[in-house]
């Protein structure tokens, strides 16, 4: 088709021809003046005038005929569907989702005349809509603010018109903003935007709305969390009841807080204070009990983790009797101001005689042994047994608390002596399952060999006695004895082995390391670790590999990263129903089979299921964990020898998108209003107006109106002609 | 009572070998410095033992009965951290080994009590401190308060005492938060001494059965300091403490 459209000699600059105009314009302004001054044929006199202005001015701009000879094509239109996960909310017997992306394929219909482009809008850069359309989605906000930016103030070609299709409960715009608000949030253009709301219907839905913290999570110390509950769509809530709990390894969850939220016009809140008793990632559930005809139950929980850090490691060490390894291990552990240390050693057992009946005479206490395994046992985030004998001092009727301290998350060193292990008692105690080693009563509970213990394969490997190695060598020094205690438990690790005793087929572990529940555990079969700093070997480390052994050990027992065998992290988010990859990446050095074991937190006796891949010579490894279902989960994962490290993670199937699940229609009719668009249901977007097609010019003809010199002769005509009629009116 | 019979018993062993068994490793054990080739004579060679002996009838903490000694220049130094310095009069300036090996031994954070048998003249005390400002030279000795953990460590005792009365507070040397050299001017070794035949070697002076006593508990919390160092300085006993000194008056 062809357009043709007039203009002025494309010779002349627009500045001259501005210029020129405006002298015609001086030009009619003088002649108005002269013509009442007229005595006679004034209206001669002004049409002459008028004449030779307008001839002298297409004189100088000459008009050409312009004739563009080109094919239409549509208006480029965009679409922009709602990415967010939100709109994965159940929207009759689909989702929303599916509805938006049903709208966008038939606004490509809609717009058949136009250039339509669909994209997804959400978090960062604008994403192509795949083909056939993704199901799901990852993404939790719905920046529309951001997309529209992308969009209108890029370098690439404006479209003539934007549709969004969402249920417009958007990041940005915000909610609740007025008209100039919302201007002023969007980019300034003026290209309409017109809105298609998937839906304008509220489900009747009781929902956890927000979890706020209130400042850091620390260990031990109480955490308020602000929790909002709102029930929307109509649903009657009047007290809903809410109730925080810890998903534990191995246990049941451990409530940490309850209350009942008021609901008032659909909204309420409560603050519940929590205390977290363990440092590092902690998995928290936030659920409430929503009443009947609660259509969406995804969104009555939050499954929260939370990254617990210690303002200080609080230890509590109890000694059987004082040495001198008591003492290093005391002065070793003071010297860190980074460590609360409480401290019990038993100086006076009952066979002793301090020479006086006195007691005001003797600086003794008593051992607080029911307060300390009771009331404060919590409160400690490791305990240090060494050398005590469990029934003399009355804490045989403390270890099954003991052990399920360690199985909630708690530290346990239990270090070698004549009354440790089998001979303090332990044997055959509750105790036992929390130790890596087992202990048997039936044999001499120590053993007076001296003994250079062993590095075993997995000591050589373990990042917890990297240090040792570096500053002693394989050749550590002698011990005078060890304690009797049985094979490693199935799962734990052993680090040090004694080189001439055996039990069964395997060397007699002397350091050993496990897992319990939730907390970990070491089992250190020598007295004398002291040695490490007194003795001719550790002398030649200037004692350095005493506070080397030990900083491994808590730094292990308290997962310090520098002492686990890989960093371990979600490639991505975990979304319950969706696949779920562990990124593990083995500390230097950690070289073979990685195999992750992953368990459900909060459940007793959860079956692991396991996953393995080869380790890369550098780099992380991506190990696909498969469908995981909502719920708090661990991942232990070992690399090659060395001893796991573990990893808790929290799997939701909305998250805080499932939060709200009300739409907000008002809000995308107020965006298409203050843009000149218009908003449309899905049932009614055929209402969208069509923009006009552009045409795209292949060919141009300009041809002059008149020749130069005809313009010049008329001009000259005009003005003679002028001329010749004001000395007739008397004005020359 | 087994297991305490059992120790003693390993103890008695000890005696001919001083190889420590199981449990007796970490034992508290009273090692005479030896420096320019000095060695302990009677009666005070009876001492150590008998310092040993006290601590394991009075409390939990084990100790080896053997006598064993040390040179300052022996690399044996370090294989334990606690060392008794004694002696009487002059004595030779160490040699460079035997300040470096002491000085290795405080470093690693070994206690070293400096013991005066002659008290009274005290130029064996002077001499020695003398030599320590060598090892340690930005290390001078301080008053050590009466609120020391030393006065506390298993008995609550006033003022220190042994052999003779002597001063009535210690001097130390403090590094750190612990003292490390603890300066007796009251011969306690010769507090200690025993005959064969059982009776003590040396009266005590100006004398007394309490003042033996008190000697002892001096002796027996010195080891309970070289053993558990300043654990009774833990705000845990601080109710307690204070309380009982209390209830003891004036």
């Amino acid at each position: 088709m062809s357009q043709v459209s007039w203009a002025i000699s494309e010779d002349l600059p627009a500045a001259m021809a501005a210029a020129i105009g405006v002298l015609a314009v001086i030009s009619l302004i003088l002649l108005v003046v002269e013509v009442r001054r007229a005595e006679r044929l004034r209206a001669l006199v002004m049409i002459s005038g008028l004449a030779a202005t307008a001839c002298m001015l297409l004189a100088v701009l000459r008009p050409v005929r312009v004739e563009v000879t080109g094919t239409e094509v549509g208006p480029r239109v965009v679409v922009l569907v709602d990415g967010s996960r939100r709109l994965l909310l159940p929207l009759g017997d689909a989702t929303r989702r599916k509805q938006a992306l049903a709208a966008a394929e038939a606004l490509r219909g809609h717009f058949e005349s136009s250039r339509v482009s669909v994209f997804e809008f959400g978090q960062g850069p604008l994403s192509a809509v795949g083909d056939p359309p993704r199901s799901s989605s990852r993404v939790e906000s719905s920046d529309l603010s951001e997309a529209l930016g992308e969009l209108l103030t890029g370098g690439e070609e404006k479209p003539v018109a934007i549709v969004v299709v969402s249920d417009g409960r958007l990041t940005r715009p915000g909610e609740r903003l007025d008209e100039s608000a919302l201007r002023t949030t969007l980019p300034k253009s003026s290209t309409p935007i017109h809105t298609v709301r998937v839906t304008d219907t509220a489900p009747k839905d009781a929902s956890v709305r927000k979890v706020r913290a209130a400042g850091a999570a620390v260990a031990h110390q109480p955490l308020n969390l602000s929790v909002e509950i709102a029930c929307a769509g109509g649903l009657e809530c009047d007290k809903v009841p809410v109730v925080v709990r810890e998903l534990r390894h191995g246990a049941l969850p451990a409530v940490l807080a309850k209350g009942n939220v008021e609901i008032r016009d659909g909204e309420g809140s409560v603050d519940l204070s929590v205390v977290l008793e363990r440092a590092g990632e902690r998995i928290v559930e936030v659920a409430i009990d929503a009443p009947a005809g609660d259509e969406i139950r995804d969104n009555d929980k939050r499954i929260l983790s939370f990254r617990v850090t210690r303002e200080r490691l609080r230890l509590l060490h109890v000694a059987g009797r004082p040495t001198y390894d008591v003492r290093m291990l005391r002065t070793w552990l003071k010297s860190d101001e980074s460590v609360d240390l409480v401290a019990f050693f038993i100086l006076r057992s009952n066979t002793d005689d301090p020479g006086t009946d006195d007691e005001t005479e003797l600086s003794l206490i008593p051992f607080p042994v029911d307060e300390l395994f009771t009331d404060h046992l919590p409160s400690f985030d490791a305990v240090i047994l060494q050398d005590i004998d469990a029934l003399e001092y009355k804490l045989a009727r403390h270890l099954p608390a003991l052990a399920a301290y360690v199985e909630s998350g708690g530290g346990l060193i239990m270090v070698g002596g004549p009354s440790s292990f089998a001979g303090g008692g332990y044997a055959g105690s509750a105790l036992g399952r929390a130790l890596p080693v087992e202990m048997s009563d039936s044999e001499k509970p120590f053993d007076l060999l001296e003994v250079v213990p062993s590095y075993t394969r997995v000591g050589r490997a373990a990042p917890v006695l990297r240090a040792v190695r570096e500053l002693l060598g394989d050749e550590l020094p002698t011990f005078v004895g060890s304690n009797t205690v049985g094979p490693a438990r199935p799962g734990a690790l052993v680090l040090w082995s004694h080189p001439a005793r055996k039990v069964g087929n395997e060397a007699m572990p002397l350091l050993s390391l496990g897992e319990a529940g939730d907390g970990r555990s070491i089992a250190l079969a020598l007295d004398a670790t002291y040695r490490l700093a007194w003795s001719d070997r550790g002398a030649e480390a200037a004692g350095r590999a005493y506070g080397a052994l030990w900083e491994g050990l808590l730094g292990w027992l308290m997962r310090d990263p520098r002492y686990e065998g890989a960093r371990i992290e979600l490639s991505d988010r975990c979304f319950a129903g969706e696949p779920t990859t562990l990124r593990v990446t083995p500390v230097s050095g950690d070289k073979g089979r990685i195999v992750v074991e992953l368990q459900r937190l909060g459940v007793e006796g959860a079956e692991p299921k396991e996953h393995s891949a080869d380790a890369k010579e550098s780099g992380h490894v991506d190990l696909p964990l498969g469908i995981l279902e909502t719920g708090g989960y661990t991942a232990k994962v070992r690399v090659g020898d060395a001893p796991p490290a573990r990893f808790d993670f929290a799997c939701e199937r909305g998250g805080e998108a499932w939060a709200d699940s009300r739409p907000d229609p008002e809000r995308m009719k107020s965006i298409a209003a203050v843009t000149r668009g218009k908003s449309a249901t899905i049932a009614e977007l055929k209402s969208l107006p069509q923009p006009a097609a552009t045409l795209v010019a292949s060919e141009r003809h300009v041809t002059a109106v008149l020749p130069p010199w005809a313009w010049a002769l008329l001009a000259a005509a005009a003005v003679g002609g002028h001329w010749y009629v004001r000395r007739r009116s008397g004005l020359i | 009572m087994g297991r305490r019979s059992a120790l003693l018993g390993l103890a008695g062993l000890g005696l001919a070998s001083h190889s420590p068994a199981f449990g007796q490793a970490g034992a508290f054990s009273v090692r005479i410095l030896l420096t320019g080739g000095k060695k302990l004579g009677t009666p005070r060679d009876s001492g150590p033992a008998r310092w040993a002996f006290e601590l394991v009838r009075r409390t939990s903490a084990p100790a080896r009965l053997g006598s064993a000694s040390v040179s300052a220049d022996d690399p044996k130094l370090l294989t334990e951290p606690f060392a008794l310095w004694t002696g009487a009069g002059e004595i030779p300036p160490l040699s460079r080994p035997e300040q470096r090996g002491l000085e290795r031994f405080l470093k690693l954070g070994g206690v070293l009590v400096v013991d005066d048998q002659d008290p009274q003249r005290g130029t064996f005390g002077l001499a020695a401190r003398r030599e320590l400002a060598r090892v340690l030279p930005a290390s001078p000795p301080v008053k050590l308060d009466a609120s020391h953990v030393l006065y506390k460590s298993y008995y609550i005792i006033d003022r220190p005492v042994g052999r003779v009365l002597g001063p009535k507070a210690l001097d130390a040397i403090v590094r750190g938060k612990s003292a490390q050299v603890v300066f007796l001017a009251h011969d306690l070794l010769g507090a200690l001494a025993r005959s064969r035949g059982g009776a003590w070697s040396l009266p005590v002076e100006p004398g007394g059965p309490r003042q033996r006593e008190y000697a002892v508990r001096l002796a027996v919390n010195i080891a309970m300091y070289s053993l558990c160092s300043d654990y009774k300085d833990d705000q845990v006993h601080a109710p307690f403490l204070m309380r009982r000194r209390a209830g003891r008056g004036p």
